[in-house]
């Protein structure tokens, strides 16, 4: 019956030869059972998830060589969405669980050790690598477990459905519906008189990476829209991304202009880009943020590309912010993972990360996001925002400026806000950056962007407290479920990707799992405070490794001690102050009560309510 | 009950106070007020001065008079500097004060003539200075300028400030003149002192200058075998000892006597500590008399054994084997304020991690408290006694002993607590205050930060435990700030001997009538109202804290609120999606969540095992393994990524890295807001308690510790319907301003801000003293 239900639930293709391959595996069943036992006790859908579990691959006698405990033995399964490993020494409960998601590469290590073993070693997206040894298989019709990781953690390049299409689980709020471009542009006071919504990328005809509502000026006919189309890369013309209540600033993002080494021009982009500065009555000048350094901006004109001359842009200034490219970044992430797995090395800790130059980057973006919303902010000026193609530093960079300018988008639901607006529906390439379900791990496509931008908001909520509705674990699981492809959420690279694949109906949204346990995520400090500009400072006096992202898997890393949880027990103790207060003052107020009946010659006086200070 | 501060120093202020109150002065900026003591002298002074706001222009700078005292450096401007959103009030100093002994260097320039000059005591300025660079010991850099200033008297003023902040003998030191009028006042009335306190200091610390703050040391820490020895009375057996330690109860008057002469400095091995397991801590000097050693250490080691109820053995710890020497601690500091305070902020910020590691100070931070965990696993874990010993036994051990206090004994973090082991393992202990501040400024060698070595440990102990300390890490910068007003007796002397010393010959020299006092009395810093208000005093309360006396521990219920949960530091071992150890999530509330994506498993790295492990260690892991116990031993993590640059101290001065409405403060006004709603709940039910039985009606008395009485700074608004929200003036940098230091400004501290148009003038203080004209 458990298969039945699965098998309504999804296409029967795929899963029916899931239940088959279990049924396979009754020698084991009493090990599965046990193992099984453990998962109840242990994950929260194991209860529903086990039907849809489809166990891939079960062998006993594992080795997982941990870095920091060393060699274990123990059983490793794995299953259509996750590679398990429990320890079955005696006085050890350790287990491994880790979403197939994670895995970027697997690999044979060395040949095969005097005792018939052979070792693995698997490298994952989320800065750990593990190692297990296990006995060759004596019969060749068995898989090894490098052949089963290389199959399933893999779905893409072996032509299988992902795990996330599979998952089912009843969520009393619905994530994909966080995100309503119509209602975002409401909140922000658009259409207005001068920013119209156009239907234009209706279809996703004029541009197929971008969202189907994009908020232009109103002078600015379509038809001009699809020649400046033609004149920005991939066509992702110059739209609205955020607009300052109260001085009409906006901010625009775009991708760079097809100028060439010829300097081209575009008559109707020009206009575009004027008719930006002209809604905004409070400045007569214009911003155009390049994020890239000014020499790889001259590079692009090789390619076709460039950036804003200031003679054709009238009153529109040009300022290169200096961020590094996808390559860099990733180099950059390459090395950061060196320093920190498994074990930092002591002494020169502080030397090695900062020849990594993660930090730096981080700091370049910030520093950007912050010049970005100083002018809109402090200028009151209106900017333009690109690099390249403007799915990355320019997300970056606009949903920095736009969580610094607009306190709505640092409430939790606002950040899953600006999270799909700015990142998904904005086709940053999730797929391709992150390289979901595809074994070419060496794909020079792929690079941290996204963590980057969350490392960023991290340090933001390192430098402000108070100032944001979620906390680091929110962002810890943000990025976990970027990897893990449990959820729809950062699949496909586009929108019209998205809507193809059918992703909001097929599989569940990230944000439909967090808003249903918000207490998790809620940062008890939190003051909602209104139109407040936050300007973090940055520097390096003030960025600091995120150690409980990037070094987590050591447990020597223990977490320094939460001043949350004592918070807690605060709120904790003046309720039940409140609570007994609030007895007494009843319970006086009964007493005063009877005694003016017992004195029943006396003038009746109203009792003097009890002074509460909360 | 404290009495109010106010009146404490109007004898202070005697006549000679007085205002220079401008005609103009909008009601929002009065003007600085240039208050003057009873016995302070005006040296010097000049009038037309620019006090340097920002560094790319003149716009902001304020215009007034410099004056140099022989205890402080003043400038009375009636301009408010610009920006400034709040500023505390330290009842000494004025808003521009800076006192002649937080001087480092005074740095005179002609940048007409591109002449600069490093000025010391007497000596002579060959050209007329435009600008004066005062470098301050507590990281601040104040500049002045005197392009409309007369050249003679901007000459006298700038060598006037370099004399009288390097005075050639203590009993120039402010602190004289200061405890005389203090003692006297102006109307000679002598004030009293009860147990080392002035009335109405409301401060318990013993200062352990009398055998009963011994004796209650000895009993509160359960040391019965040991007791208070007298023969040091007078000071006659050992100069930089106190005249009250405690020894083992074994040990006769008559050996002690004649093993003093064997000891460096004639200290004989002095107690610091008691465990409950019976094990004690103990320091010593090394034995100078090479052929007694053996033998003494044989003698002293039983004796101490004796005293141990299982008769455990002791162990030596020798700390100047294994620990940084007070000249590296210098450099290190020297380093560390190259790079935060005199380096071009931009400039500095490429290589600013490797910076901080190439000045070692963090890394020395670590060695200390790494050094003290090892004390703390013999004491606790093997429960054997330690001695520490160092050549002199006044530097090093003062630090590891106090920090091995404060990880085992509870009482150490309450604010009273901390003050007495500071008193005790430090000023009692004869730490060379007078030396190590460098107050004279005659032997630059013997200049070593200890203190703020120690604080910082402290504060990365704070760091991790935020709830484990009464006090707050503003108290912690104060404390050391104070080491720079040269009026406290904690700071003035290298031991009580000196301190009696001096006070003596001062009295002598000034023919002062001292009545029945033997000496002139030195107020010790722990008189908090001496320099701050009640109300800004309440800045050192942790909201947070979890102890005797904090604010969620009355009535009994600490356990209720005490951390039970099981700590899930672990990840490697629990599944992906994967939660934050941060402790965010309670065990408790997990277990009852059916949706959450986190494994329960409860980690055990017992059997993380290195082969490499020294008992130590695995001492070490073993007590991470267990959940916390705030009231119980604390433990640092020492990893290079949990030991962290100390913020608020060192670039509070920094308005670049001043965080405008954030930083840790706004949790903390927060968190303060809370704590003092539950204080005030408490109040109530107090008073409901007390009068309500009764039948009366105990509302209409009024409350009597609230609101003006509270522990927190921040209070509660009474209204519940409007959210408090973070007030403005709150940054990084609170309680103090970065505003008007170091001469330069950042706009919100966006990096937009180009700022060091005459870079060359920052040139590091090392560069400077090379190019002494």
């Amino acid at each position: 019956s458990r298969s039945d239900r699965s098998s309504q639930a999804k296409p029967a293709s795929a899963m029916s030869s899931d239940s088959a391959s279990t049924n396979e595996l009754s020698p084991e069943l009493r090990v599965i059972r046990s193992l099984k036992l453990y998962f109840y006790e242990t994950f929260f859908f194991m209860k529903k998830m086990s039907f849809f579990f489809a166990c891939k691959y079960l062998a006993k006698d594992v080795t997982y060589i941990c870095p920091f405990i060393g060699a274990l033995r123990g059983t490793l399964t794995v299953t259509n969405y996750r590679l398990f490993f429990k320890c079955m020494d005696r006085d050890q409960s350790l287990a491994l669980d880790i979403p197939l998601g994670v895995v970027s590469r697997v690999e044979k290590i060395g040949g095969t050790s005097s005792r018939g073993e052979v070792s693995y070693g698997v490298v994952c997206k989320d800065m750990r690598n593990l190692q297990f040894a296990h006995r060759q298989p004596d019969d060749t019709l068995k898989k090894s477990i490098f052949e089963v990781l290389m199959k399933y953690a893999y779905p893409i390049s072996n032509s299988l459905a992902f795990f996330a299409y599979d998952y089912e689980q009843i969520f009393p709020e619905n994530g994909w519906k966080v995100f309503d471009a119509l209602a975002e542009s409401k909140r922000q006071g658009l259409p207005n008189e001068s920013w119209r919504i156009s239907k234009v990328n209706d279809h996703y005809e004029l541009c197929d990476s971008y969202p189907s509502t994009l908020v232009v000026p109103v002078t600015i006919p379509d038809e001009d829209l699809r020649r400046i189309a033609a004149f920005r890369a991939k066509g992702r013309i110059p739209v609205l991304s955020w607009i300052h209540p109260e001085t009409q600033a906006t901010v625009v993002r775009c991708s760079q202009p097809m100028v060439g080494v010829n300097s081209k021009r575009c008559k109707e982009d020009e206009k575009l880009l004027q008719a930006i500065m002209d809604a905004n009555a409070q400045s007569h000048k214009l911003f155009i943020f390049d994020a890239r350094p000014s020499v790889n901006a001259t590079a692009n004109k090789m390619k076709g590309g460039g950036y804003e001359s200031e003679d054709a842009y009238q009153n529109a200034e040009l300022v290169f912010l200096d961020i590094h490219n996808i390559h860099v970044m990733r180099e950059s992430l390459r090395k950061l993972k060196e320093v920190v797995y498994p074990n930092i090395e002591e002494s020169h800790w502080l030397s090695n990360l900062e020849s990594t130059h993660w930090l730096e980057h981080i700091k370049v973006i910030l520093a950007g996001a912050l010049r970005i919303a100083d002018k809109v902010e402090s200028g009151k000026t209106s900017v333009v925002v690109h690099c390249s193609d403007g799915w990355d530093r320019t997300a970056q960079l606009t949903s920095l400026a736009m969580l610094m300018l607009d306190s709505h988008y640092r409430t939790i639901r606002g950040f899953e806000v600006l999270v799909e607006k700015e990142w998904v529906s904005f086709g940053h390439r999730f797929q391709m950056r992150i390289g979901h379900g595809d074994k070419n791990h060496t794909d020079a496509d792929r690079s941290p962007v996204f963590l980057q931008f969350i490392d960023c908001v991290w340090q933001m909520i390192r430098q402000f407290p108070t100032a944001f509705e979620f906390n680091e674990y929110f962002l810890i699981t943000i990025l976990d479920h970027l990897y893990s492809c449990l959820f729809g959420t950062f699949m496909c690279n586009s929108e019209q990707q998205r809507l193809k694949e059918e992703l909001p109906k097929k599989t569940l949204s990230l944000w439909s799992y967090i808003n249903s346990q918000l207490e998790e995520f809620t940062n008890p400090f939190y003051v909602n405070y209104s139109s407040h500009v936050l300007f973090p400072v940055v520097s390096m006096r003030h960025l600091e490794l995120w150690v409980g992202y990037y070094i987590r898997w050591n447990p020597r890393m223990r977490p320094q001690e939460p001043v949350h949880q004592r918070y807690k027990e605060l709120l904790a103790k003046r309720s039940e102050l409140q609570k007994r207060v609030e007895e007494l003052r009843r319970e006086v107020a009964n007493k005063a009560a009877s005694l003016t009946s017992e004195r029943a010659g006396s003038p009746t006086r109203s009792i003097t309510p009890v002074q509460t200070f909360v | 009950m404290r009495r109010s501060s106010t009146h404490r120093f109007s004898a202070l202020f005697p006549p000679k106070s007085y205002m220079l109150a401008s005609k103009t002065v909008s009601p929002t900026h009065p003007p600085s007020v240039f208050n003057i003591f009873f016995w302070e002298i005006v040296v010097n002074e000049a009038n037309f001065v620019r006090k340097c706001i920002a560094a790319e222009s003149s716009q902001d700078d304020l215009w007034g008079k410099l004056i140099c005292t022989n205890f402080k450096i003043s400038f009375i401007t009636h301009n408010s500097i610009p920006q400034q959103k709040f500023q505390y009030v330290h009842h000494l100093l004025g808003e521009h004060d800076i006192p002649l002994a937080c001087v480092d260097q005074v740095v005179t320039v002609n940048d007409a003539k591109g002449k600069q000059k490093v000025l010391g005591s007497n000596q002579k300025l060959k050209f007329n200075p435009t600008e004066l660079i005062l470098y301050c010991k507590d990281f601040r850099i104040v500049r002045f300028r005197f392009d409309e200033a007369g050249p003679e008297s901007a000459k006298k003023v700038c060598l006037a400030i370099a004399h009288y902040s390097q005075p050639a003998d203590p009993q120039l030191l402010f602190g004289f003149e200061f405890a005389q009028s203090r003692q006297y006042g102006s109307s000679g009335n002598i004030i009293e002192r009860v147990n080392g306190v002035d009335p109405g200091g409301g401060c318990q610390t013993p200062l352990f200058d009398r055998p009963s703050d011994w004796d209650r040391e000895i009993k509160r820490t359960g040391a019965s075998e040991w007791r208070v020895c007298s023969i040091n009375e007078g000071y006659t057996v050992s100069p930089s000892l106190p005249e009250y330690f405690v020894v083992p109860a074994s040990m006769a008057d008559l050996d002690l006597k004649q093993y003093a002469c064997s000891y460096t400095g004639q200290r004989i091995p002095m107690w610091c500590w008691n465990h409950s397991n019976g094990s004690s801590l103990v320091r010593m000097s090394s034995i100078c008399d090479v052929q007694q050693q053996r033998k003494l250490d044989q003698r002293v080691s039983s004796a101490i054994t004796k005293s141990h109820p299982q008769r455990s053995e002791v162990l030596t710890s020798d700390l100047d084997k294994t620990l940084p020497s007070i000249q590296e601690v210098q450099a290190a500091l020297i380093k560390l304020r190259q790079s935060c305070v005199i380096e071009p902020f931009e400039e500095s910020e490429e290589k600013w991690l490797s910076s901080m590691e190439n000045s070692r100070w963090t890394e020395y931070v670590r060695a200390f408290l790494r050094h003290a965990v090892e004390v703390v696993y013999m004491l606790e874990g093997k429960r054997v006694s330690v001695s520490l010993q160092e050549e002199e036994d006044r530097d090093l051990c003062c630090v590891v002993a106090s920090l091995v206090q404060l990880m085992l004994d509870p009482h150490c973090r309450s604010l009273v607590g901390f003050q007495a082991l500071v008193q005790k393992e430090w000023v009692m202990a004869g730490h060379r205050f007078l030396d190590r501040c460098n107050h004279l400024k005659k032997n630059d060698k013997e200049e070593a930060p200890l203190f703020l070595l120690f604080l910082d440990c402290v504060w990365q102990l704070m760091n991790q435990y935020p709830a484990a300390f009464e006090f707050t890490e503003t108290y912690l910068t104060v404390l050391s700030d104070s080491m720079w007003i040269p009026v406290f007796s904690t700071f003035l002397f290298n031991c009580p001997q000196q301190r009696a010393e001096y006070s003596r010959e001062f009295v002598h020299s000034k023919s002062i009538p001292l009545g029945n006092e033997q000496a002139l009395k030195f107020p010790p810093v722990w008189d908090w109202s001496q320099q701050f208000t009640l109300k800004d005093q309440t800045l050192f309360n942790n909201p947070l804290y979890v102890g005797k006396g904090a604010t969620c521990v009355q009535n009994g219920t600490v356990k209720t609120f005490r951390r039970t949960k099981q700590r899930n530091y672990s990840s490697t071992v629990r599944g992906v999606p994967s939660a934050l150890k941060n402790g965010l999530r309670g065990d408790v509330d997990t277990l009852s969540r059916r949706n959450s994506l986190v494994a329960r498993l409860r980690p055990d790295f017992s059997q993380a095992r290195e082969v490499t492990e020294t008992p130590c260690e695995r001492f070490t892991r073993e007590w991470f393994s267990r959940p916390t116990d705030l009231q119980g031993l604390l433990l640092p993590q020492l990893l290079p990524t949990h030991v962290t640059l100390w913020r608020l101290y060192f670039l509070r001065w920094v308005p670049e890295a001043s965080i405008s409405q954030g930083g840790a403060i706004t949790a903390f006004h927060k968190l303060s807001l809370l704590a003092d709603e539950i204080e005030s709940l408490q109040n109530q039910l107090r008073q409901y308690n007390t009068s309500g039985g009764v039948g009366g009606t105990p509302a209409s008395t009024p409350n009597p510790a609230h609101p003006e009485h509270g522990r927190m700074y921040f209070k509660c608004t009474p209204s519940p319907n409007r959210a408090a929200s973070t007030p403005e003036y709150l940054s990084s940098s609170f309680p103090f301003s970065p505003v008007g230091n170091l001469c330069r400004r950042s706009i919100l501290g966006t990096p937009l801000t180009k700022f060091l148009n005459g870079a060359k003038i920052w040139l590091s203080t090392e560069t400077l003293a090379n190019e002494t004209v």
